[in-house]
């Protein structure tokens, strides 16, 4: 058995959100939002029955959790509004149910590159959690569309997605004051 | 205002008299004779101080790249003494693939190592493997057990969560924001990877979402178990099931401070 510590960072990095990290906060909660109607859009289509619309019933669940999640994060900065780019990429698809699971599939795959994306860039270390819990999630959501009705490995396994997050620089860190006794 | 009664007064000062009877006897004033000699017998072992440990992002990352080379070695183990036997067979090409993945993922994250100017770990995280691996292997391969081809993808299942969990885990100590993007980046590989076990081992539809086992009450396999990605206890059951027909339950967790793989911790 070892001692242990866990070591002061060169520079501590801030729990609580930076202004830099609220505006990539927002953009994400706008694709959640996205993701979350397209599921209802599909739920609602009439096109799926029992199992198969619980499914996608609690993927809109999800989503929609990671938009409230966001709403805690940065609380007033919220827009609680849906990234309509993404929504228009994606709703034509829905039509039928084989070009709808390749649809979603594509959708996860963007969602979980785009907030790996913004995980990049977060600074604060609270909406970091949080967003790590919300990315491995969505790559699962995304690799049961390659499972489901039949197993296909490679569509299974498949991570092509393009980041659609914006990039945002974070404000300088601001000195330390030090105080001098006279 | 006192409220010490009389009796207890009498009680207290008589515990007393015993404590302080019983301290003069274990002290120097018990009547033992102070000898030099016995200072004397035997040499002292010369100790070794323990090097202090400390967390660092390098030791991080040589930890997640420790846990690759366990599921490296769990794989090489079901392709080289043929684990996977009926239909499970047909699950050779996956765990080749996995087995592949993990590798490039070992390869990767000790080139973030080196990068950051620490030593590349190659080798299986030594204390995982001791505290829940073996011991799964050793359930999974003992006599009487029907269903050895469906525990070792099981097992399989279970190092693939305790991987995305560690990655996932870990963006929380890592001090850059690149470096929790590339930790969580490999997560969602090996995510991918537990969905397809898991859709093996309970597959459907109805088996996606978190279910529990009506016999025992413990959760199903499921491929996306919660709306978030849980840092918690796995649970693994797997063996010989006993009279009741319930199989033995292991609970796998993420590397604990015990189980970094710090600077000066070395493949054997």
């Amino acid at each position: 058995m070892t001692t242990a510590q866990v070591s002061t960072p060169r520079s501590t990095p801030p729990a609580q959100p930076t202004e830099a990290d609220k505006q990539l906060l927002q953009f994400a909660q706008g694709v959640e939002l996205a993701a979350r109607d397209l599921y209802k859009k599909a739920a609602d289509s009439g096109k799926y029955a029992d199992d198969e619309l619980a499914m996608l019933t609690l993927f809109g669940e999800h989503h929609n959790s990671y938009a409230q999640a966001m709403n805690g994060l940065i609380g007033k900065a919220a827009t609680n509004t849906r990234n309509e780019s993404l929504y228009s990429a994606h709703v034509g698809q829905l039509a039928s149910a084989q070009s709808a699971y390749a649809s979603l599939q594509s959708l996860e795959n963007t969602l979980a590159a785009t907030n790996t994306d913004i995980l990049g860039q977060l600074l604060g270390t609270d909406a970091a959690k949080i967003l790590a819990s919300i990315i491995t999630i969505e790559a699962r959501m995304a690799a049961v569309f390659g499972t489901l009705p039949a197993l296909s490995l490679t569509s299974a396994l498949n991570s092509s997605g393009n980041s659609l997050a914006p990039k945002i620089a974070q404000a300088p860190a601001a000195p330390t004051e030090t105080t001098v006794a006279p | 205002m006192n409220n010490i009664s009389r009796r207890d007064a009498l009680r207290i000062s008589g515990l007393s008299v015993f404590g302080a009877a019983f301290l003069a006897a274990c002290g120097k004033q018990s009547g033992v004779v102070q000898s030099a000699n016995i200072l004397s017998e035997g040499a002292v072992t010369p100790t070794t101080a323990i090097p202090e440990g400390v967390v660092t992002d390098t030791v991080l990352l040589r930890t997640a790249a420790s846990l690759e080379y366990s599921a490296i070695d769990l794989y090489n183990l079901i392709l080289k003494d043929g684990m996977l036997t009926g239909d499970y067979a047909k699950l050779t090409d996956a765990i080749t693939r996995f087995r592949d993945a993990h590798q490039t993922h070992a390869d990767s994250v000790n080139a973030l190592v080196v990068s950051l100017g620490g030593k590349a770990h190659t080798c299986a995280n030594a204390r995982m493997d001791s505290l829940y691996i073996q011991p799964a292997l050793k359930l999974v391969t003992e006599k009487g057990n029907p269903d050895a081809s469906r525990d070792i993808v099981a097992l399989a299942h279970a190092v693939e969560n305790i991987c995305v969990q560690t990655y996932q885990g870990f963006v929380a100590t890592l001090t850059a924001p690149t470096l929790r993007a590339d930790s969580i980046r490999v997560a969602t590989d090996e995510a991918r990877h537990a969905v397809v076990l898991a859709q093996v081992l309970n597959g459907g539809y109805a088996s996606v979402g978190p279910t529990n086992n009506e016999k025992t009450g413990k959760p199903n396999i499921a491929s996306v178990p919660a709306a978030f990605g849980s840092l918690s206890s796995v649970l693994l059951s797997i063996g010989a099931p006993n009279a009741d027909d319930l199989k033995p339950t292991l609970t796998l967790e993420t590397p604990s401070l015990n189980g970094l793989i710090y600077d000066f911790v070395d493949c054997q």
